[in-house]
């Protein structure tokens, strides 16, 4: 099953895509527990894209692949690209005393997923992401 | 799932305890360190986050949460997430905030830890 969506620069608009998330998986008899990472990756994968889409045009494309096994969540942006192997891998007792402290977005999306790719240019970046809903 | 987001608050003698629920970003994370800075200088030392009714949570919702523990560690207070979502404690354990915060199934239980402190701050 698989739902699309073109997401504008709204505050909470990643809420629209947690809520189609948790109805396709409710439509496939997922319980609510085992979307519950995928809820935080959606959050985050969102949100980070939203943040760095630019203005041409200030949206993110979102897609959602589900099944009783696993989710892929497809996002992407048409900003400025970034170099992934050049942001810092955070750390909290660095971020404690620190006038910064955001920058986690990657990490997370890293750690709670089974699979994490990203490609970024000057076109945009995509992001990849795989979670088995064990 | 509401995810409009509203918090509660108590206050038990030195402890400070905010239920929130719904969708913790950067509002929601503003307004509880927000809640707790107003506190902190009524001379509250220690804060219990009840995150119950929010099982979104975002990264910068948590920075807003990374400052009110480096403002209880200029005092030696303590903050206690409470009631946690499976998910929302995994991705806070992947922040490395169980570092520095504690967590406890509820409330009751994070009073009594507190307590076990030698905070006291259960009623008489």
């Amino acid at each position: 099953m698989r739902l699309h969506l073109t997401l504008p620069r709204i505050p909470d608009i990643e809420l629209v895509a947690i809520e189609g998330l948790e109805r396709l998986a409710r439509h496939l008899g997922i319980a609510d527990d085992k979307v519950g990472e995928a809820r935080i990756l959606v959050a985050e994968a969102v949100t980070n894209a939203l943040e760095h889409a630019g203005d041409t045009p200030p949206t993110v494309r979102v897609e959602f692949t589900l099944t009783t096994e696993e989710i892929v969540i497809f996002v992407q942006d048409r900003g400025k690209g970034f170099d992934p192997a050049a942001v810092e891998d955070p750390d909290i007792t660095g971020k404690l005393g620190s006038s910064n402290k955001r920058g986690w977005g990657l990490k997370l999306m890293k750690s709670l997923s089974d699979d994490f790719r990203i490609e970024s240019g000057s076109q945009g970046t995509t992001i990849s992401i795989r979670k088995l809903l064990r | 799932m509401d995810q409009q987001f509203t918090l509660t608050k108590e206050v038990r003698g030195e402890c400070l305890i905010v239920t929130t629920s719904g969708y913790i970003n950067n509002v929601g994370g503003e307004a509880i360190a927000s809640e707790c800075g107003a506190h902190f200088a009524n001379g509250i030392q220690d804060v219990i986050l009840n995150l119950e009714y929010s099982k979104v949570v975002n990264s910068i919702g948590m920075s807003y949460i990374i400052e009110i523990i480096e403002r209880l560690q200029e005092t030696g207070g303590t903050l206690v997430f409470t009631n946690l979502d499976a998910a929302v404690e995994k991705m806070l354990s992947i922040m490395g905030l169980f570092k520095y915060a504690r967590k406890e199934a509820t409330v009751a239980d994070a009073l009594s830890a507190l307590g076990r402190k030698g905070v006291g701050h259960e009623s008489r």
